[in-house]
């Protein structure tokens, strides 16, 4: 199978709302970022893969379409929800893979700020008959497995506060990030409750901005840093909550599909003992709870033994970095984010991360979640090519 | 790039077309017709271990609707990817992933259900909201202005009588398109009611696997165009010009060579135009070759039934029914060799073509 490397990562500074810029700007800032880093021209790419959803967020149809200019190659609108980003970069990666492209721009842009609010988007995402008068949404479908969690494997809530506040400091040396706050623990479980357990700095922000990556066979790669792709998996769950709750494969905080995806691309990496071989974790956690919730998935760590890994890493430099970036707490560009944790691994595996820059990275590994945890990619990325 | 030898084949094909099912749901729909294609391939569900979907949420009515959607069309624990995108391009999205050697066999879906939203609603959502929206542009209007710009430069003002007759016996022919229901826009000048797509509820699926079967992908182009309309040449459809290009050289042939013609275009205009831009008609000429090449457009084009973003994937099944001989009353006599296309938002802007050939 042909090799396939991240050469260019581009990302705007992610805001609440961007007034100042349309989406077609977002778009050519963060690919110009990135063909810039690659040392390449628009005109070099094969193909160009765009990613936006939901549509509705943005309350316009086609913003991907408004940044072509003409260039003639293939383009195509990748929307698969929370796992865009991830998506975008994977059917990228997919072209070159195939022959049939040697360089590749992919590209998502979020442009949620237009929305007056991104929570009754996000209620039309559940059954109009049976789920959407509940109120579900992203936020109480969160909480209520955070409060499975603390049911079964002993989670409190100051272990929530506990991630909040790293991810928080974390995000103050990403340049990027759009929030950067300085919050302790109890600064978390002061701020005012969304949705039991779940408390208002637990929780993503509603972010504007894009990222792009230029993706490249491992012939055309040259004397570029590279970050290259070792291992790239995806899988979809069944659609209803309650049919993930009783079933032999785990229970609907297990995340079957994001486990099922770090075994097959841990399987392409070579990974045997991700604890050890990972430097890096980027994850795609909209919520605190919900990273926590990532670990045994990404055999992090035993389910029952997850409040311990949360402990641990205070105190364990031998432990994956967890989204030194500040992870989706950070900024949460919805249709970008999956993207976002990819590139900032590649920044890590290349060491160009700049202040975040976690030491000695030689491998990383990006996930993404969408559609009520329904969708799930991992993305392992190192230094080398790897098998 | 270097050409490439593709070593995909079609295994299993669906297509339904319907308007207004009240005992059926989207969901149902989508597993009917997906569930044919795979019995069609012959091979069961558990050799699939790819599904690649076309659909939007504008048309589907709810945010991120592949949650509901997707199950229905197989992609339960399984590599799913949606493109928001026509299926002639998720078609070659799949095609990708057969040939990196990621999947042995995929699915391949694309639906639309024009009874259950505004289709005229959702095209002006497409345009600019400061420069196209306030006029109440949509893509038939685009469609309505290629049609005037090409009837000032064809021949007796390009007569579409003829051309209009043979797509409306082709799609009495055709025992897939709608017969009952459906729907239609209003016409813009010098659009007719006749020449506009019918609106319906359509609902396509493939299966492709590497391994040979009865109709091989021979070859497979894209292009795309700028996304402002003013910036675009009306009537060259580069977009299409492009990709038919590649997809030709990839199949080593030339357009004459092929024995069927399955172009996606909204109106009859834009099917003639599309016939002009892959060189099997020549400028000014495309409406004639409707009417009098029985090659072009068999299954009566977007007469037949219209959703987007099915029509692309919708080509493909009739490529291939024309291929393998199975079209029915429309079929075409000793069809070899087809050319089948996609297009895409916004008013064409993205193109996807196929040549497919009897293995």
């Amino acid at each position: 199978m042909t090799q396939v490397a991240i050469i260019g990562v581009g990302q705007t500074d992610y805001r609440r709302s961007h007034p100042d810029k349309s989406s077609r700007d977002l778009i050519w800032e963060a690919s110009k970022l990135a063909l810039e880093d690659a040392r390449m021209d628009i005109g070099d790419m094969d193909v160009i893969l765009a990613g936006v959803a939901p549509d509705a967020l943005a309350g316009e149809g086609s913003v991907e379409r408004t940044a072509m200019m003409g260039t003639g190659q293939p383009f195509l609108r990748v929307n698969t929800g929370g796992v865009t980003g991830s998506s975008t970069a994977f059917a990228g990666i997919t072209w070159i893979r195939s022959g049939r492209a040697k360089r590749a721009l992919v590209v998502c842009v979020e442009r949620m700020g237009q929305a007056s609010t991104s929570q009754s988007v996000f209620n039309t995402i559940f059954d109009p008959v049976y789920e959407k008068d509940f109120p579900l949404t992203t936020i109480t479908m969160a909480a209520l497995r955070a409060s499975m969690l603390m049911r079964l494997y002993g989670y409190t809530d100051r272990h929530w506060a506990e991630i909040a506040a790293r991810s928080f400091r974390n995000a103050r040396r990403n340049p990027h990030a759009h929030l950067k706050l300085d919050l302790t623990p109890e600064d978390v479980l002061a701020s005012p409750l969304l949705s039991w357990p779940i408390h208002r700095a637990e929780a993503c922000p509603m972010s504007e901005g894009a990222c792009a990556m230029v993706l490249s066979a491992a012939d055309l790669v040259g004397d570029r840093t590279a970050a290259w792709v070792q291992g790239a998996a995806s899988t979809s769950d069944s659609y209803a909550m309650g049919d993930r709750i009783h079933r032999p494969e785990g229970a609907l905080v297990d995340l079957l599909s994001l486990r099922l995806s770090a075994q097959k691309a841990y399987g392409q990496a070579g990974i045997t003992n991700p604890v050890k071989e990972l430097r890096v974790v980027e994850l795609y956690s909209a919520f605190s709870s919900a990273e926590a919730m990532a670990y045994p998935a990404l055999g992090l760590c035993r389910a029952e033994d997850g409040p311990r890994f949360v402990e641990a890493q205070f105190t364990d430099a031998s432990l994956p970095a967890i989204n030194p970036s500040g992870g989706p707490q950070g900024a949460n560009p919805v249709s970008a984010t999956a993207m976002v944790r990819i590139a900032e691994c590649a920044l890590q595996v290349r060491g160009v991360a700049g202040e975040h820059q976690v030491a000695d990275v030689e491998r990383a590994v990006a996930t993404g979640q969408g559609g009520a945890t329904q969708f799930s990619t991992v993305c392992v990325l190192g230094s080398s090519p790897g098998p | 790039m270097t050409l490439h030898a593709p070593r995909v084949f079609i295994e299993g094909i669906a297509l339904e077309i319907s308007w207004a099912d009240r005992h059926r749901s989207l969901s149902e729909l989508i597993f009917d017709t997906t569930r044919r294609a795979i019995d069609d391939a012959g091979h069961g569900l558990a050799g699939i271990d790819s599904v690649v979907l076309a659909a939007h949420d504008l048309v589907d009515g709810r945010s991120l609707s592949s949650m509901v959607t997707g199950p229905p069309a197989g992609a339960y624990l399984r590599d799913e990817i949606r493109y928001g995108d026509d299926g002639a391009g998720a078609f070659a999205a799949a095609v990708t992933r057969i040939e990196a050697g990621e999947s042995e066999r995929s699915i391949v879906a694309a639906w639309g259900r024009a009874s259950e939203h505004n289709v005229d609603a959702v095209s002006r959502v497409l345009f600019d909201p400061f420069f196209g929206r306030p006029f109440g542009l949509e893509e038939l209007h685009v469609s309505a202005m290629r049609a005037q710009a090409w009837k000032r430069g064809a021949a007796n003002g390009g007569d579409p009588v003829p051309a209009s007759a043979a797509r409306l016996a082709a799609v009495a022919r055709n025992p897939r398109a709608l017969r009952f229901g459906g729907s239609r826009s209003n016409a813009s000048y010098p659009l007719a009611p006749e020449h506009l797509p019918l609106w319906a509820d359509v609902v396509a699926a493939v299966v492709i696997s590497g391994k040979p079967n009865g109709v091989r992908l021979a070859g497979l182009g894209q292009g795309s165009e700028p996304y402002w309309i003013g910036d675009r040449h009306l009537l060259e459809l580069g977009a299409l010009r492009r990709a038919a290009k590649l997809a030709l050289a990839e199949a080593g042939c030339r357009v004459e060579d092929i024995d069927v013609f399955e172009l996606d275009g909204m109106t009859l205009y834009d099917e003639g135009l599309s016939m002009e831009a892959i060189g099997i008609a020549k400028t000014g000429e495309g409406l004639r070759a409707l009417a009098q090449d029985a090659r072009c457009n068999p299954s009566g084009g977007s007469a037949a039934g219209y959703c987007a973003p099915a029509m692309g994937l919708t080509r493909i099944v009739e490529a291939v029914l024309q291929l393998r001989g199975d079209a029915g009353a429309n079929q075409v006599p000793r069809a070899r060799r087809a050319l089948a296309s996609g297009s895409s938002l916004v008013a064409a802007q993205t193109q996807t073509v196929v040549v497919l050939e009897s293995a």
